[in-house]
Order: C-alpha cells, then sequence, then structure tokens
C-alpha cells in the first residue's frame, strides 16, 4: 500500500468542520437539557406516582430504550408527514433526541430517588413539606451528587449520537465531514481529523463536567 | 556482439508486446455471426440499466436490448459484468464487441472507441412538482428556492458553482429526497431525473421536470474503433428497434416512467 497523507488538503476546511461540531454540541446540549426535565418528572411519577402513572411512563421508557434512536428520529422525520406534521430536520433531531434522552435519564435519576434514605423523606413530610418542596428540597441535593458520574456518561454519549443528524441533512460535524470527503477525496484525512475533533469536544465537555461536579456537588469525578 | 544486439532486440520486444493491447482484435460482424455468439458488456451497478436479480443474473434495460439485437442476429447473448473505468478498455481490447451502461457519447471518448446512433438519453435536469413556477434550470438561483439533493453526488458540486444562491438540504439517498420533495420539504431536485422514476411512481405527487434541462446525454452502444461492420449493422437494428417503439416500452418497464427526452427513430443517421 502507497498512501500519501495530505492533510495540506484538508486543514483548510477546519473553521467549516469546527461550525458543524458547534452545531453537534448545541443538540447535544438542548437534548440532554430537555431530557433531563422528562427524566425529573418521569422519575418523580414513577416513585411517588400511583398505578396508572407508573404504567403510562414505565411504557414510554420501555419503548424508546427498546428501539433504535435511528429508527425514532426516522419516525420523526419521514412518516410524521403523513400525519400532517412536517417538522425540519433540526427540529426532528433535537425532538427524537430528546425524547430518547428522557427515558434513559427517567431510569437515572429514578435509580437516584431511590437511593434516597426512606427516613429522610418520612422526616420532610413530618415537617409538612409539599411533594414539590421534598423533591426540590431532600432528593434533588442527594442524587445531584451520586448522579452526577452517570449522567455525564450519558452527556458525553449524547453528544456522539448528534452523528446521525447528518442522515437527516443537518450539517453538523459528520454531515460536514462527508461534504469535505465528497469535495477532496481524503478520506483518511478526512475523518482522522473529525474523529480528533469529536474527541477534543467530549474531552472538553468531560474536563468541565468534571470541575463542576467537584465544586458544586463534591462529587468524586475523573479528571482527565 | 551480435548476442548483445540480439539481447537488445529482445528486450524491445518484450517491451513492445508489454505496451500492445492484451486480447487482441475487435471482432467483425462476420466473426460474431460465425461464432453464434455476442459479447456485450453491462455494468451491474446502474439499475436498472443493469442490476443483479435474486438468482444473481444480471436484468435490466441494456440486458432487454441486448437480448432483442442477439435475436434479430440470430446468435446467443453472453453478458460481461463491466465497471466504469475499465468498459472502455474491455471493448478497445475486443474482450467485448459493444458495451453499454449509460455510454454517453463525447468527443473525448471517441477518439478511442467508435459510437452508435442514439439508444437512450439522460436528462440531466431538475425535478419539481406541478405548481411551481420554473422554467428554466437558471431560475433556481434563488435564495427563496430549497434545493433537496443527495449528500455526496456530483450535483452537489455543480449547484455550489452555478447555483450559489439556493437553500440546499442534503440527505442521504435517493429514495429520501424524493420522499422529501413528495412531502414538500423543499422545492426541486437537480440531477439525472430518469434514474428516479421508480421513486416517484411511490408518490401521490403530480411531478414535473422542468423544460429546459441543464443538459441531455446521448447515451450508445460503444464499439471498437474502426469495426465498421458491427457498427454499421448495429445501426440499422437500433433504427428499427427505435421505430417499432420497442426501446421505449423496455424503459417504460424498467424505469417506470416514459424517456424524458425520447430518441425518435431517424431514417438518416
Amino acid at each position: 500500500m502507497s498512501y500519501t497523507l495530505q492533510f495540506g488538503q484538508v486543514t483548510g476546511y477546519l473553521p467549516y468542520l469546527a461550525g458543524g461540531a458547534w452545531i453537534s454540541l448545541q443538540i447535544a446540549f438542548l437534548a440532554f437539557c430537555g431530557g433531563m426535565v422528562i427524566g425529573l418528572f418521569g422519575a418523580m411519577a414513577k416513585t411517588f406516582g400511583g398505578r396508572a402513572l407508573n404504567h403510562l411512563v414505565g411504557g414510554y421508557v420501555t419503548f424508546f430504550m427498546n428501539t433504535p434512536q435511528l429508527v425514532q428520529i426516522y419516525f420523526i422525520y419521514f412518516a410524521l408527514p403523513d400525519a400532517g406534521i412536517l417538522l425540519t430536520s433540526y427540529e426532528a433531531v433535537l425532538i427524537g433526541m430528546t425524547l430518547n434522552a428522557g427515558a434513559y435519564l427517567t431510569e437515572i435519576q429514578r435509580a437516584g430517588f431511590e437511593s434516597v434514605h426512606r427516613n429522610e423523606m418520612e422526616a420532610a413530610e413530618t415537617l409538612g413539606m409539599t411533594l414539590m418542596q421534598r423533591v426540590r428540597y431532600v432528593v434533588l441535593p442527594h442524587i445531584a451528587r451520586v448522579l452526577f458520574p452517570p449522567l455525564s456518561n450519558q452527556y458525553i454519549l449524547m453528544t456522539l449520537g448528534t452523528s446521525m443528524a447528518a442522515i437527516f441533512g443537518v450539517e453538523e460535524l459528520t454531515g460536514r465531514a462527508f461534504n469535505v470527503n465528497a469535495e477532496t477525496f481524503r478520506s483518511i484525512e478526512v475523518f482522522s481529523l473529525t474523529a480528533g475533533l469529536y474527541i477534543v469536544v467530549t474531552l472538553a465537555a468531560t474536563l468541565l463536567l468534571g470541575l463542576f461536579g467537584r465544586f458544586m456537588f463534591r462529587a468524586k469525578m475523573r479528571l482527565y | 556482439m551480435l548476442g548483445s544486439i540480439l539481447r537488445h532486440l529482445a528486450g524491445a520486444a518484450i517491451a513492445i508486446a508489454l505496451l500492445a493491447p492484451v486480447g487482441g482484435e475487435a471482432r467483425t460482424l462476420d466473426e460474431i455471426l460465425s461464432s453464434k455468439k455476442l459479447v456485450v458488456g453491462v455494468n451491474p451497478t446502474l439499475p436498472p440499466l443493469g442490476k443483479y436479480n435474486d438468482k444473481n443474473e444480471i436484468v435490466g434495460f441494456d440486458v432487454d436490448v441486448s437480448q432483442r439485437i442477439a435475436e434479430m442476429l440470430g446468435v446467443e447473448l453472453e453478458i460481461v459484468k463491466v465497471g466504469s473505468p475499465d468498459r472502455i478498455p474491455f471493448v478497445a481490447s475486443g474482450k467485448i464487441d459493444y458495451v453499454m451502461g449509460a455510454m454517453t457519447r463525447n468527443p473525448q471518448r471517441a477518439k478511442i472507441i467508435d459510437f452508435s446512433v442514439p439508444v437512450h438519453t439522460e436528462v440531466f435536469g431538475v425535478l419539481t412538482t406541478e405548481g411551481k413556477p420554473y422554467k428554466h434550470w437558471k431560475e433556481l438561483n434563488d435564495s427563496s428556492v430549497k434545493l433537496v439533493q443527495v449528500r455526496g453526488t456530483t450535483p452537489v458540486k455543480f449547484i455550489e458553482k452555478n447555483l450559489p444562491k439556493a437553500e440546499v438540504l442534503l440527505l442521504d439517498n435517493y429514495p429520501d429526497v424524493i420522499r422529501a420533495l413528495a412531502q414538500g420539504r423543499g422545492d426541486a431536485m437537480v440531477d439525472v431525473v430518469d434514474f428516479v422514476g421508480e421513486h416517484m411512481n411511490k408518490y401521490d405527487v403530480k411531478w414535473k421536470v422542468v423544460e429546459t434541462p441543464v443538459n441531455v446525454y446521448f447515451c450508445t452502444l460503444g464499439v471498437a474503433k474502426g469495426n465498421d461492420s458491427l457498427r454499421n449493422w448495429l445501426n440499422v437494428a437500433l433504427f428499427e428497434l427505435h421505430r417499432e417503439g420497442f426501446i421505449d416500452e423496455t424503459w417504460k418497464k424498467w424505469f417506470g416512467i416514459d424517456m424524458l427526452f425520447s430518441v425518435s427513430a431517424s431514417p438518416y443517421f
């Protein structure tokens, strides 16, 4: 094999690719925040809700955790228009990823809810706190520390998962890498540079999340 | 001294032998008739011109046309799989009698091989839906226009250069692009329109091909340079196939739509 690496043809596209990485980060961040909200209410419903609510949330979680995310977004993007709901590429990907994240984050936060000691909850109840107050003042401070590591892992996974947005016409990092590849035919260079950008983006996120977790919640995070 | 000259001559002979095309001469019409076999190159990666069926045989428009041509000659048909880079060397070296596979005629290729009269056309143009006002592809160079294209294909570069103002949505494959147009996600697609016919037919949408295309390519049978005995006969055969409507029917059978820019039979060729 004799292949001459020529990064010079590709490095000119670095700002273009970095712009794509920014969109990837945006989608991951928004979907994660949305997913956290869904997950919080999902976990509350599963822990404190009645039987019907429990089943409803259980059905949602089971559905989204046991079907591929690609299929979910495909459904939202290409099947919903036949029912009269036409979403743009960005909206479809964001909604798909948010709903998917919501299911995983429901399960992660439910585990956190259950790790709160029963006595603490009863003590709060005795003090006359409402459900929302108990969640706000007792559960959240507790699970923030316990759940920080699995939550940041989920966030990293979601950042990498944004690559499938390219299939639906969102010009994020992977989509832009395909474009540059079609332009230059320098596949090894283009995709190694793209992989490098993903590593930079996720390592930076890991570091920031780690620092945030250490100082805010005294969570024991591994820093790189 | 003599030995040294001989060695040099031998070396030169080997060099010439290596440079000469392998496989030798193209077969004349007489040789094809006496061998009772017509050998045709078809590209199976260009459906529906050529593709593999579930028995792993090559079928398609090109095969049907060649089958008919072999019947007219009264010989057996043998299909040889060719790809885009090797198809011209195959015909130039006589491995196949003629080649198909969207064999567009152009002056560069005509220096190396000869072309028959056109078999079919390919329209590189604009596919849109009825009700859109476009009459000429250049009208698409407008910021209000949204084109839907397949990521990584050559028309994307064409658009960047010639229709820079249009917005472009890049999707993964042709079925997705046609679905997106049918669902109203964009206004038009710029590409070779003939090949998406089977996808277009899946939607209850009134399609329209913009009157002035970017280009029309004439696809022919490619024969070896100077093989006039075969080429002259093929031209007469193709005239008959056009006149009796066989080409148009076969096109409709495989592409699901009429040939967008029909090749009419001309008694002068």
